[in-house]
């Protein structure tokens, strides 16, 4: 089974700023693998755990994705090498471009039985490029799985919704978008971080997949902090009983 | 979007079904309905706000909602609305994604404003911001959550038309085998007015008793963090508050062992009153909250139950 993990880098939330004309400082913010692609890349490596074959991973954007400690972040998790398709103009892309430019490089790599995708990247979160992935491949397509299982030639997989469990079969290949507790994603060990360094990497550009023209079709016009409510900001410090009677007297005056 | 002549809406949920009608209808001027179900239920989605309901069939069990999804193309292809919403459930998501890469676009994802202008604005960065987005397409493609537009009453009056259309067949990749519902899946925690909400200050389990013993007191439900549901499945799915779960306005809001990220925090912000119990003075939440206690809260809870149960 050939396996291709999709994830995002993106900037740690944490370190966001906003500034006072409430725009986003993102330059400064330390970047990470979308906390929601680790299980994606986790499932993958238990499928070929249980089926055999082999997991790639897979990651399109601007040049900061070659980052070297970004590279050898993702391939400690376990894949058995990477693939990049940088440009700088992938930076804005919208979910179709994203989409496109993934499907483009899944097709060029070829021979791929499965794509996982993760619940939503962690700093814009359509949840909408596996669903749209898995239509541009034109192979079996479902999202918000939290269960694989190979049999053959198939995938069993269950699908948690709002309010119903399904147990679906699903064909070969298949592009699947699980959810974030399909499973513990691990905390790579010194000797896969030490190992990492020495996996495969491909780097492509856009015209090496064949996709000069991909035009965006939503516009991002601004981003901007909203307005937060005023907060009194009384704050008692210790946990000694006075400070607790303190907190009652407070609590007590809202339950009124 | 004040130009728009057609919007279509589709939604394999009822109560949000009748929400986006009655939001479409302050966006175009006619509105149609997606709708798989019986003559009945069309009746039920022109008193909800449709001029027009395209009835696809029925649910048969050899068939998935998503299996329709061919017929709404073909639909869609043919009279070419302004705008299609979805209903933001995950089927709703995988169908605007799949419509939309079949029509060679994307899709405005978790729209919480639709502006006079054409333009349109989501969350982004876990609420840390709001994007205006627009989009370029011929069909513009959304999905829309419950609470955009608000609910309003059916009005039995409202007359419409409803057409019978022809499933479309298509090879189906995914089958379904098996269906189960899912327990505990009945609170709504978004009418609460008083909420306790637990994060990862706990250490365990079973210590949630004390923040339970604490919601009984003051007449609260308890609500919490998404790692505490997802990840460590110590509460159900639907008490989890943020930008991926519920998002209300409660009168008083406590947190316990809740650091105050903005995934969690656009959930609540919008409380009357918001108390922290954190033991960490730097936690982001004092600066998000009215009153708070630098504190353990395995001394503060106990100390604070106590207090409650003699001042009553
Ligand atoms: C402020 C702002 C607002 C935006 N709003 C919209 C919008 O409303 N609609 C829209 O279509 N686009 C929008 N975009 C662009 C778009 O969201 C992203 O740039 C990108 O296309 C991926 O969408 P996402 O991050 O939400 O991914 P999701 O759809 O949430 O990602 C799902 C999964 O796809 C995979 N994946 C996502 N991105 C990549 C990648 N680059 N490489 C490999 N795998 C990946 C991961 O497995 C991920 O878990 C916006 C961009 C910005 C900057
Ligand atoms: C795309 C995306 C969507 C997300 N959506 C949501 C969402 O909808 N809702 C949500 O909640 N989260 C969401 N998250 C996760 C969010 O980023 C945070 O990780 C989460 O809210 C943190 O939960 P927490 O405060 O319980 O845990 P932590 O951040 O670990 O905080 C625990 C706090 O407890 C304090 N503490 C520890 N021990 C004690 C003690 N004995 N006494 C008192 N205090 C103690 C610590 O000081 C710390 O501040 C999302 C994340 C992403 C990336």
């Amino acid at each position: 089974m050939n396996v291709i993990t999709c994830y995002k880098i993106v900037p740690d939330d944490q370190d966001i700023i906003v500034r006072d004309d409430r725009t986003l400082e993102l330059g400064k913010a330390e970047l990470e693998i979308g906390q929601y692609d680790l299980p994606a890349i986790e499932a993958g490596m238990q499928v070929v755990a249980d089926a055999g074959g082999k997991v790639s991973a897979l990651s399109v954007g601007p040049k900061l994705l070659e980052n070297s400690k970004l590279k050898k972040a993702v391939l400690s998790r376990g894949p058995a090498d990477l693939y990049l398709v940088v440009d700088d103009s992938l930076a804005d892309a919208d979910t179709h471009q994203t989409a496109r430019t993934l499907a483009a490089a899944i097709q060029k790599i070829g021979n791929i039985d499965l794509v996982l995708c993760g619940e939503g990247s962690s700093d814009l979160y359509s949840q909408q490029v596996g669903a749209q992935l898995g239509e541009l491949l034109g192979m079996a397509n479902i999202n918000a799985v939290s269960k694989i299982t190979v049999e053959g030639d198939k995938l069993i997989v269950e699908r948690t919704l709002e309010d119903e469990v399904e147990v679906l079969e699903v064909s070969l290949p298949a592009v699947i978008s699980v959810t974030t507790d399909i499973v513990q994603p691990r905390i790579p060990s010194m000797k896969e971080v030490l190992s990492a360094g020495k996996k495969p990497v491909t780097q492509w550009s856009l015209a090496d997949i064949g996709l000069a023209d991909n035009p965006q079709t939503i516009e991002t016009i601004d981003t901007l902090a909203p307005e937060l409510a005023e907060r009194k900001q009384i704050v008692i410090e210790g946990d000694s009983e006075d400070a607790v009677n303190e907190l009652w007297e407070n609590l007590r005056q809202e339950l009124q | 979007m004040s130009a728009m002549k057609n919007v279509w809406v589709f939604s394999e949920k009822q109560d949000l079904l009748v929400e986006l009608c009655a939001g479409a209808r302050q966006l175009g001027e006619k509105v149609a309905v997606l709708l798989i179900g019986n003559p009945s239920a069309a009746d039920e989605a022109i008193k909800a706000g449709a001029d027009h309901v395209y009835l696809m069939g029925e649910l048969e069990d050899s068939r998935m909602v998503e299996d329709f999804l061919p017929t709404i193309e073909k639909l869609v292809a043919e009279h070419k609305p302004d705008l299609v919403m979805f209903g933001n459930t995950k089927r709703g998501k995988l169908m605007a994604g799949i419509l939309a890469a079949k029509r060679g676009t994307s899709v405005l994802a978790d729209v919480i404003e639709f502006l006079e202008d054409g333009t349109c604005k989501r969350r982004v960065y876990g609420g840390a911001a709001i994007s205006t987005i627009k989009s370029n397409a011929e069909v513009a493609i959304a999905t829309v959550g419950g609470g955009v537009f608000g609910t309003q009453a059916l009005d039995e009056s409202r007359q419409g038309t409803t057409e019978n259309v022809d499933f479309v067949a298509a090879e189906s990749k995914v089958k379904c085998v098996e269906k189960r519902a899912k327990a505990g899946a009945t609170v709504n925690l978004s009418a609460a007015k008083r909420v306790v909400a637990v994060g990862r200050g706990f250490a365990d389990k079973e210590d949630l008793k004390m923040a339970e013993e604490l919601a009984e007191l003051i007449g609260a439900e308890i609500g919490c963090t998404r790692p505490l549901s997802e990840g460590l499945d110590w509460l159900p799915r639907e008490r989890y508050i943020g930008v991926s779960g519920v998002m209300f306005k409660p009168d008083l809001y406590i947190t316990l062992g809740i650091s105050g990220q903005i995934q969690h925090m656009v959930g609540c912000n919008q409380s009357q009153t918001i108390i922290a119990v954190n033991k960490d003075k730097a936690a982001p939440i004092f600066k998000q909250a009215d009153y708070g206690i630098v504190g353990d809260l395995y001394k503060v809870l106990p100390m604070l139950i106590e207090k409650i149960k003699a001042g009553k």
